[in-house]
C-alpha cells in the first residue's frame, strides 16, 4: 500500500444543471486505489456511483477538485489508452459477430496495424475470456453473460492499465452473476489490471474487492472506504468465511444508516 | 423476435430440412389464399345471381377474360407504369438517404433543413402532378418527379431514426479511442440505419405506386393509370379491373423484392411477422 495510487480523486465535486437549477450530484469526494487493486464503488440507486466512475473514466470532467490515473488527468489516460469501460449493457454491435466486435476498437485505435495482427490480438482476448469458440457468433445468439464477456474482451484488447466497470453484471440473473464474479476475479489475478467495479449487489461488492466505498446519497458522497480482508484467491468457501460474513455485515449497516440520513436531510 | 432467435438457431443446425421448410411456407400462405379464393367464389356468385351489369361490377371471371384477352396491351401499359415505378422508387432512396445522412451528419444545416422538409411534407403532393406535368412533359419525366417528392419522407425520416439511435456509451467508446465523426458514422451509424432504411424503403414503394398511377391520371400517353382512367370513361369496367390487378400484382412484386433483399442481407435485426 505503500506505492503511489494508481487512481487518486480528492475534492471531486459534479454539478449537473437541469433547467437552469444546480443540482450537487457528487460533493467532495475523494479516493485513492493502488495499482492492481480491485475496489467496489456501492450504494443506493441515485447516490452518484455511476457519476464517480465517469469522473474517473473520463467521460465527465468534474466541476471542482483532482483526478488522476497513472499521474496523468483521466482525459489524457483515456487518449492513451490506460483505461478501458465496460457498461451494464454489452454494447456490441448487432450485426458484428464476437471476434469483430472485439476488434472493433482495436482497428479505430491501431489504424496502422494489419488486420491479421489486429484479429490475432482479438481471438487472443476471446480466448482470455473462455469464448474462442463463439468468434463467428452474433451477439443475438449469444447469452447475456457471453455478451458481456465478449465486452470484457473488448475493452481488455486495448490493454488497459485500469478497468472501469459500470455495473457490468446488473442485467444478469443471480447464477450468471456469480460466475462473472469468478470469472472477474481470474481475469484480475491473470492481467493484474486496476479495476474499479460500480455494485448495487453487497456480496458482489465484498467477495470481489480489496476495498469497498460505500456511497450515501443527499449530498452524494463517500462514507467509509472498507478494506475486506479476505485472502485471494477466493472461492466457493469465501462465501462462508467469517471475515465475508463480518463485512458484508458491516456493509449492510452503512447503506441502511446512509438511507436513513438521505431520509431525514 | 422469436423469429430471429428461430433464424440464429438455424444457422448453427444447418436449418431444417428443404421440405419442412417448404410446408412451412405453405401453411403459413394457405389461410390468406383460401381467403381470396372465398372473396373470388362469393363475388362470382353475386355477380350472378343479382345479375349485377358488368359495367358496374363485372364477375372475376370476366376480368379474367381480359386480362387474357388483352394481355399485350395490359402488358405494354404495365411496363411503362414499371418503369416509372421503379427509377421514381430508386431516386427516393437516394434523396430520402442524402436528406437523413445530411440532417444527422452536419447539425447546423440539418437544424435548417429538417423544419423544411417537415413543411413540405405536409404540402399535398398530388396536387402538385399537373404542376409536374406542365414543366416536365407527358412521359416519364413528371411521374419520376411525383413520386420522388411523396416517397422521400419515409425513407429520410426512418434512415435518420436508425443514424440517431446508436447507444450513448457506444458513441463514448468510440470517440474514447480517438474515432472521428465519419469514422462513427460508417461503423456505426450507417450499419445501424439500415434495418430503419429498409422499412422506409417498404413504405416508399407504396406509395411509388400511388404517385405513378396519380401521375399518369394528370397526363399520360401510357400506362396502367393511364389505361384505367381511358377505360372508364369508356364503361370498359372489365378492363379498368384487369389493369388494377395488374398494378397490385406489380406493387407485390416490388414489395417482396426489397422484403426479400432485406432477410438476405440485412439479418440481424428481428423481421415483423
Amino acid at each position: 500500500m505503500n506505492a503511489p495510487p494508481h487512481i487518486l480523486a480528492r475534492g471531486v465535486c459534479v454539478d449537473f444543471t437541469v433547467a437552469g437549477r444546480v443540482t450537487r450530484v457528487l460533493n467532495d469526494v475523494s479516493l485513492s486505489v493502488p495499482k492492481g487493486g480491485f475496489v467496489s464503488l456501492i450504494g443506493p440507486s441515485g447516490c452518484g456511483k455511476s457519476t464517480l466512475l465517469k469522473v474517473l473514466a473520463g467521460l465527465l470532467p468534474p466541476t471542482a477538485g483532482d483526478v488522476s490515473v497513472a499521474g496523468v488527468t483521466p482525459i489524457e489516460a483515456v487518449r492513451q489508452r490506460r483505461i478501458g469501460i465496460v457498461f451494464q449493457e454489452a454494447t456490441l454491435l448487432p450485426w458484428k459477430n464476437a471476434l469483430d466486435n472485439v476488434a472493433l476498437l482495436m482497428e479505430v485505435a491501431h489504424a496502422g496495424r494489419g488486420n491479421d495482427e489486429i484479429r490475432g490480438r482479438a481471438s487472443d482476448m476471446l480466448r482470455l475470456v473462455g469464448l474462442e469458440r463463439a468468434a463467428e457468433k452474433r451477439p443475438a445468439q449469444l447469452s447475456g453473460g457471453m455478451r458481456q464477456r465478449v465486452s470484457i474482451a473488448r475493452a481488455l484488447a486495448l490493454d488497459p492499465e485500469v478497468l472501469m466497470m459500470d455495473e457490468p453484471f446488473g442485467a444478469l440473473d443471480a447464477i450468471t452473476r456469480e460466475e462473472m464474479s469468478d470469472f472477474l476475479l481470474g481475469i484480475w489475478e491473470r492481467t493484474k489490471k486496476t479495476i474499479v467495479l460500480v455494485t448495487h449487489s453487497i456480496d458482489e461488492a465484498a467477495f470481489l474487492s480489496r476495498e469497498v466505498h460505500v456511497m450515501a446519497s443527499n449530498p452524494a458522497r463517500i462514507i467509509e472506504a472498507l478494506p475486506i480482508g479476505l485472502p485471494y484467491p477466493r472461492n466457493e468457501e469465501s462465501y462462508a468465511a467469517p471475515e465475508f460474513a463480518r463485512a458484508t455485515a458491516r456493509l449492510r449497516r452503512l447503506l441502511k444508516e446512509g438511507h436513513r440520513q438521505a431520509i431525514a436531510a | 423476435m422469436d423469429e430471429h432467435v428461430a433464424r440464429a438457431s438455424g444457422a448453427n443446425d444447418a436449418g431444417p430440412a428443404p421440405g419442412v421448410r417448404t410446408r412451412d411456407a405453405m401453411s403459413r400462405i394457405m389461410p390468406a389464399f383460401a381467403l381470396f379464393v372465398g372473396i373470388v367464389v362469393v363475388w362470382e356468385a353475386a355477380s350472378r345471381i343479382f345479375k349485377l351489369p358488368a359495367f358496374v361490377l363485372p364477375p372475376p371471371s370476366a376480368i379474367v377474360g381480359v386480362l387474357v384477352a388483352r394481355q399485350r396491351d395490359l402488358g405494354y401499359a404495365a411496363w411503362i407504369t414499371a418503369q416509372e415505378i421503379v427509377s421514381g422508387f430508386l431516386l427516393s432512396g437516394v434523396a430520402g438517404a442524402a436528406v437523413a445522412l445530411i440532417i444527422a451528419r452536419f447539425a447546423t444545416f440539418g437544424r435548417a433543413l429538417y423544419p423544411l422538409v417537415v413543411l413540405f411534407q405536409n404540402v399535398p403532393k398530388v396536387a402538385l402532378a399537373p404542376l409536374f406535368i406542365l414543366w416536365f412533359g407527358f412521359d416519364l419525366a413528371p411521374k419520376v418527379v411525383l413520386i420522388v417528392v411523396i416517397a422521400f419522407f419515409p425513407v429520410a425520416i426512418n434512415m435518420l431514426v436508425g443514424l440517431q439511435t446508436v447507444d450513448a456509451n457506444l458513441i463514448a467508446l468510440m470517440r474514447s479511442v480517438g474515432a472521428t465523426r465519419n469514422e462513427i458514422l460508417w461503423r456505426i451509424q450507417i450499419p445501424n440505419s439500415l434495418p430503419y432504411l429498409m422499412a422506409g424503403l417498404k413504405v416508399a414503394i407504396t406509395l411509388a405506386v400511388i404517385g405513378a398511377i396519380v401521375g399518369e391520371f394528370a397526363g399520360a400517353q401510357a400506362g396502367l393509370g393511364y389505361m384505367i382512367q381511358f377505360a372508364s370513361t369508356q364503361m370498359q369496367t372489365s378492363l379498368v379491373f384487369a389493369a388494377l390487378v395488374e398494378v397490385s400484382v406489380l406493387g407485390m412484386l416490388f414489395y417482396y423484392a426489397i422484403e426479400w433483399i432485406e432477410r438476405r442481407y440485412i439479418d440481424w435485426m428481428p423481421h415483423a411477422a
